[in-house]
């Protein structure tokens, strides 16, 4: 899968300064478009209404956290494909483990930095 | 035979009556009120068939007495009421004060950011005026160091008094009983929400890349049975 800095990014905060922060990290890595969801069911919804190419999404949000939208995202048959970054402050070994059973792309630990996130999405776009 | 003292029955029908028309659910003091009104109510009755039985209830009567001390020591409603709610308001203005100095910091970032540096004059007076206004923001954190104080105070201050209060009533052997899960704690067990590591807790970046590196999706599988 090669590397489009047009596709549509969904980044997935309940944070809105972490939202901001990673929009302003994308713009500097040249991606334009990149939309926001507050949690994993607002983010499961704009999902089904557009295609994006890549999904990065916090883990701890309110109703739906990111690894349970990681999980639907990939039972969903439509939906099974796209890209998946975890960026979470969820530092635990079994969350890790849990999160690449669940078949996360890659994961990053908050605080994090511009370096590291163009390292993961590169990482992914590579695979 | 000596037989209950009409006084005491009716001091004890009072009791009763009083707590009927409140209407509110029992509380401890009700109980420990019950009890002292029935040791009262049953000490001139017992005094006469078995002094050893009347030295048992002067002793409960006793413990009941040190238990409202004990209670009253630990000041529960000063905890409810004030301490607590204050400590609610410090954590909320520490929100307020990190939110409003993120905000400004990364409005002069963004301002900085779509600057033309071509205009190398306006460029510099945008600069230099956005970095005021950054170091200006970063005065939050000496307020915010000091409302974390006052908020750690009381959580030292409910320690204190719980952990006296526990000993005096020598409560530490049902430390370890087993409390229900709360619906709360079963959604952070089963969506494994930890929140936030302390430094030297939880895995680096590195460590994380070095586990989705070795960790073959079928060595998860069996990781899982």
């Amino acid at each position: 899968m090669a590397l489009d800095l047009q596709m549509p990014v969904l980044v997935v905060d309940d944070y809105k300064t972490m939202i901001r922060i990673i929009r302003n990290l994308l713009k500097q890595l040249g991606f334009e478009d990149v939309d926001d969801a507050a949690d994993g069911t607002e983010a499961l919804e704009k999902m089904k209404q557009r295609k994006y190419g890549l999904v990065i999404s916090d883990w701890n949000m309110e109703p739906m956290t990111g690894y349970e939208l990681l999980k639907q995202v990939r039972a969903d048959a439509g939906l099974c494909k796209t890209p998946f970054i975890m960026v979470t402050a969820e530092s635990k070994t079994e969350n890790v483990i849990a999160a690449k059973k669940a078949g996360v792309n890659n994961y990053i630990v908050k605080p994090f930095n511009a370096q590291t996130l163009k390292g993961k999405i590169d990482a992914v776009f590579s695979d | 035979m000596a037989a209950i003292q009409k006084e005491n029955v009716a001091r004890l029908i009072e009791f009763l009556e009083e707590s009927r028309a409140r209407k509110d659910d029992v509380t401890l003091n009700d109980v420990m009120g019950l009890a002292e009104v029935m040791a009262r109510s049953m000490r001139d009755y017992i005094d006469a068939v078995q002094p050893a039985v009347t030295q048992e209830l002067m002793e409960i009567s006793g413990e009941i007495c040190r238990m409202k001390q004990e209670i009253a020591q630990l000041r529960a409603t000063d905890i409810k009421e004030n301490r607590i709610p204050e400590a609610g308001r410090e954590l909320d203005a520490i929100v307020e004060a990190t939110e409003s100095a993120t905000h400004t910091i990364m409005e002069a970032a963004e301002t900085i950011m779509s600057a033309d540096p071509e205009d190398t004059g306006t460029y510099q007076v945008v600069v230099q005026h956005k970095i005021m206004e950054i170091f200006e923001a970063c005065a939050f954190q000496d307020i915010t160091g000091q409302r974390i104080s006052k908020v750690v105070g009381t959580l030292n201050y409910i320690d204190e008094r719980v952990n006296s209060f526990v000993k005096r009533l020598r409560m530490d052997e049902y430390a370890d009983v087993p409390v229900e899960e709360t619906e709360e704690e079963r959604r952070r067990r089963e969506l494994i929400l930890h929140g936030p590591q302390l430094a030297g807790e939880g895995v680096s970046q590195e460590d994380v890349d070095a586990m989705l590196e070795v960790f073959a999706q079928d060595d998860i599988d069996k990781l899982f049975g």
